[in-house]
């Protein structure tokens, strides 16, 4: 039992880069995390840092978050290969040249380009492409390396990392057991992404947050065909090449699982619509041999924009989570978080929790069940 | 089979396809891993003709006729064009 | 394509095909699924179209495999199974494309695979394990080598020796992990007929003047031109042999894939080949409608097979609401005691994880050394996930068949724990390697069932 600062629980990109800020400012911090680091969303997903698929409202802080991928480069297997969105029906163009002007002009350099363009560039995709668009800032990062980078991080900062430590009970104050022992601490940061809501209910305060089971694929490596990487007008595709060849494919298609219980499976209808999405827009996905599939949990609120605030109700407590495009937001709602919490000004508007209806007292969560 | 063979025993209808253009024999029956290991080809560009043997290791894999299987699943055909790289 | 069925089996040994005759002889609509041409598993396996290929008791397999009600799906690989309201839903994928089925009860018979232990050479090529070596022997009736050296531990040692010999190769040595006194346990005489074999083995190879090496192990292995060095360590002693090939095992593991896969709850028990799948007297595993039969529940190898094979039908075939007693559970019982005996023999010492040097691959499929894995266990990974994220072992090809259980081994050496502490690692789909193309199979993009877009 030691006193803190700041407890943060979840060791994924949103509570480590906020532990981080707030070290800098100066707090003693531990993190307190129930897996490994980056054993959550931030170590399975497909690793796309793309500008394409950000929320117009969340752009600005998408281009933060991205400098900062760009920084930790060969670290995380960073590569900025350029990003392409296909269209390929009217409907679909329209979705696009909609959406991608709007992000436009919220800062993310995009461009269009006509199919023979898209095609000269990359000879890989399909000759039904209707309309594509371009951005030269998107790229990936090899997110299985997430957990050791931050792990790395972290012991740099001297910000105290515990592992292997689930938290099972919160007083307010705050005293927080995990993993068997009780510490102190007179702030708490909640950034536990999918296991969020069980978090909070320790405190008894209620988060209408829901989860999705992402699923992901993963081919055999082979020979290079596509360099940059490749979305859909309507987001249900994400495809890219690692430079080894083998391929990642993702877009969101749903598996089936809840966080409670473990990870997450796949489900074969999903995961088949998934592979024949990716290989109607890249045609040389079709030889590669599927390695593996796995899901990935994506904690979400029914407005779809993230929970980044004071927990409702409990004083000193804090939450950070349910960022759509989280990955590559992180780095930058992160350290804004951090920022609310050393008393200053967030340099970037943050996202009240208690809009979402949260509760705060024991009696009206047990008339509202 | 002659005393310089690693076949036991006797075999039926010979077979041919080529290994990264090269000619193999086979024999009915055999998987292309058996047929490229009595021809003395134990290993290739990224892999081994027989480690596992049951279709595990991966170690065997190769392309034949554009796509991609473990050598010692895939049964000796006629004309199979076997290639160690893409 | 969905049919359905009442029961499925996946695997065509002789767990999963005893399992399949039996259940369809209840009435039940079955079918078994096998990833080869012909039935028989891996330990009949046999290649029907070369002569001499298998044997007696297998062809009595096949035969009566397929004269039985079933539907069989040889030449299929099953890449993903799930549990939904109906039952289970197999896919598969065969030379004609994908086929899928569902069944009300899923009998999981798949067997056992090698279990590989690394050693500095057994990335070369002429180096194999003892499963391997008997597929080429019986089935493919191809000799390993011409003049190879034979090593590891338990019953296939002697069995593969002697293949070799009989099918007119040379075997430079055999090296037995073991002592001798190691073999003579009391369960090894509940089958005499066996133990008649094994000395008849001996004696063929005795015959034959081939050297027999007790408790030594093969140290390493070395490519001398286009033949192999072979050094021999063990009571104090050191010994270089020469050959072309080495076939090198110890013992078997269940394959795990499909009721990890599944979420059934798992074991550890050395005796019984490390981890399998937790089944209770009448072969049922924790999640309903699974059972499993044969190796996979425990090597204790192909005699009981047969017997839990049918004692998992009539468990299905109850369930499913025929009336059937149980019985068969005191020969199948019986039948285990000579093949958990062979199991005990193969049981892998630390000292040979151990004396893994750093500069040997461990993980093939990634390529990476002990001394990669060993710096980041020391950099705080502690678990087979974790060392997976931070090295990609296991994220091969191979899905860590190959490695998992030798990496395993590692983590505990070095972290202190045992090996059963250390755990598995989860299930995951594809089962194994499939072609993108083959398991999509052709579609219309209009009628792609597509969710609503993502949000603005």
């Amino acid at each position: 039992m030691s006193g803190y600062d700041l407890a943060v629980v979840g060791a994924g990109i949103m509570g480590a880069t906020a532990a981080l800020r707030a070290r800098e400012g100066g707090m003693r911090v531990v993190v307190l995390e129930r897996d490994v680091a980056g054993a959550g969303a931030s170590g399975v997903n497909a690793g796309t840092l793309s500008l394409q698929i950000k929320r117009v409202g969340l752009m600005a802080y998408a281009l933060i978050g991205h400098e900062w991928w760009r920084r930790a480069g060969d670290a995380i297997g960073f590569k900025q290969t350029g990003g392409y969105t296909l269209a390929f029906n009217q409907r679909e163009q329209a979705m696009l040249e909609d959406r991608m002007r709007q992000k436009r002009a919220a800062g993310a350099p995009i461009e269009f380009l006509t199919p023979r363009e898209v095609r000269a560039r990359e000879p890989a995709l399909s000759n039904r492409i209707v309309a594509a668009s371009y951005c030269a800032e998107d790229g990936f990062a090899d997110s299985t390396r997430t957990g050791t980078y931050l792990r790395r991080l972290l012991r740099e900062a001297d910000v105290e990392l515990r592992e292997h430590s689930p938290v099972s009970a919160i007083e307010r104050g705050f005293r927080v057991t995990a993993g068997g022992e009780t510490i102190e601490a007179k702030r708490l940061l909640i950034a536990g992404g999918a296991w969020t809501a069980s978090l909070a209910a320790m405190l008894d305060v209620t988060l209408p947050i829901r989860v999705r089971t992402n699923t992901v694929t993963v081919t055999e490596p082979g020979p290079v065909h596509l360099h940059a990487g490749i979305g859909h007008a309507t987001g249900l595709l994400t495809l890219k090449q690692k430079p080894n060849g083998s391929y990642l494919i993702g877009g969101g298609w749903q598996g089936v699982g809840s966080p409670a219980t473990g990870r997450g499976r796949v489900l074969a209808e999903t995961l088949l619509q998934n592979l024949r999405l990716a290989r109607f827009a890249v045609p040389s996905v079709a030889t590669a041999r599927v390695l593996r599939s796995w899901t990935g949990y994506e904690a979400f609120v029914a407005d779809y924009w993230p929970l980044a605030g004071a927990l409702p109700g409990v004083p000193n407590a804090f939450v950070l989570t349910c960022v759509r495009g989280g990955y590559t937001i992180g780095p930058c709602i992160g350290p804004l978080v951090a920022d609310l919490i050393l008393g200053r000004e967030p340099a970037l508007p943050l996202f009240d929790p208690a809009r979402v209806n949260a509760i705060a007292s024991p009696a009206l969560a047990a008339a509202g069940r | 089979m002659n005393e310089h063979s690693l076949r036991i025993g006797n075999r039926g209808a010979p077979i041919h396809f080529r290994f990264d253009g090269k000619p193999i024999e086979a024999f009915d029956g055999e998987t292309v891993s058996t047929a490229l290991w009595a021809s003395g080809v134990r290993a290739f560009d990224g892999g081994r003709t027989y480690f596992c043997a049951m279709g595990v290791c991966q170690q065997c894999a190769v392309w034949i006729d554009g796509t991609r299987v473990e050598a010692c699943r895939a049964v000796a055909r006629n004309g199979l064009d076997v290639r160690s790289g893409a | 394509m969905t049919a359905s069925y009442d029961v499925a089996v996946l695997g065509a040994g002789p767990a999963g095909a005893a399992a399949a005759i039996e259940a369809s002889s209840h009435g039940l609509r079955t079918i078994v699924f096998d990833e080869q041409v012909a039935a028989g598993g891996q330990v009949y396996r046999a290649s029907p179209r070369i002569e001499g290929s298998g044997d007696a008791d297998g062809d009595r397999l096949r035969d009566a495999f397929g004269k039985a009600g079933i539907d069989r799906r040889l030449a299929h690989r099953v890449w993903h199974i799930e549990r939904g309201d109906k039952g289970f839903g197999v896919y598969a994928l065969g030379a004609d494309g994908p086929f899928n089925a569902t069944a009300k009860a899923l009998i999981v018979a798949t067997g056992a695979q090698e279990r590989y232990v690394p050693f500095d050479g057994w990335d070369l090529p002429g180096v194999m394990g003892l499963a391997s070596a008997t597929v080429l022997l019986k089935s493919q009736r191809v000799l390993p080598g011409k003049c190879v050296v034979v090593a590891g531990a338990g019953p296939l040692l002697y069995a593969v020796a002697h293949g070799i010999v009989a099918g007119g190769g040379r075997v430079a040595a055999v090296v037995d992990a073991q002592p001798r006194h190691a073999w003579w346990r009391p369960d090894v005489l509940s089958r005499p007929d066996l133990v008649l074999r094994g000395i008849a083995w001996l004696n063929a190879l005795w015959h034959a003047g081939v050297p027999i090496f007790r408790g030594r192990v093969v140290r390493s292995v070395m490519r001398e031109g286009e033949a192999l060095r072979v050094c021999v360590v063990g009571n104090g002693r050191v010994r270089e042999i020469a050959c072309d090939t080495v076939c090198c095992g110890f013992g078997l593991m269940p394959s795990t894939d499909v009721t990890r896969l599944l979420g059934a709850t798992h074991a550890y028990e050395p005796s019984l080949g490390g981890w399998h799948v937790v089944v209770d007297d009448d072969q049922r595993t924790d999640v309903r409608g699974l059972y499993a039969a044969g190796d996979v529940a425990g090597v204790v190898g192909a005699a009981a097979a047969p017997f839990q094979g049918r004692i998992a039908a009539r468990s299905a075939a109850r369930n499913l609401g025929r009336t059937v007693d149980s019985e068969g559970k005191r020969e199948r019982d019986r039948a285990a005691r000579f093949g958990r005996a062979m199991t005990r023999l193969t049981q892998v010492d630390d000292e040979v994880i151990a004396a893994i040097p750093t500069g040997v691959t461990m993980c093939v499929c990634e390529g990476l050394t002990r001394a990669t894995l060993e710096a980041a266990i020391d950099d705080g990974c502690t678990t087979i996930n974790d060392l997976k994220s931070a090295t990609r072992c296991g994220m091969g090809a191979c899905g860590g068949r190959v490695c998992e259980d030798s990496v395993a081994r590692l983590i505990a050496l070095k972290t202190s724990r045992t090996r059963e502490e250390i755990g598995q690692a989860t299930g995951r789909s594809p089962l194994r390697p499939v072609e993108l193309d083959a398991i999509a199979g052709d579609f219309d993009y209009d009628a792609l069932p597509m969710p609503a877009p993502a949000p603005l």
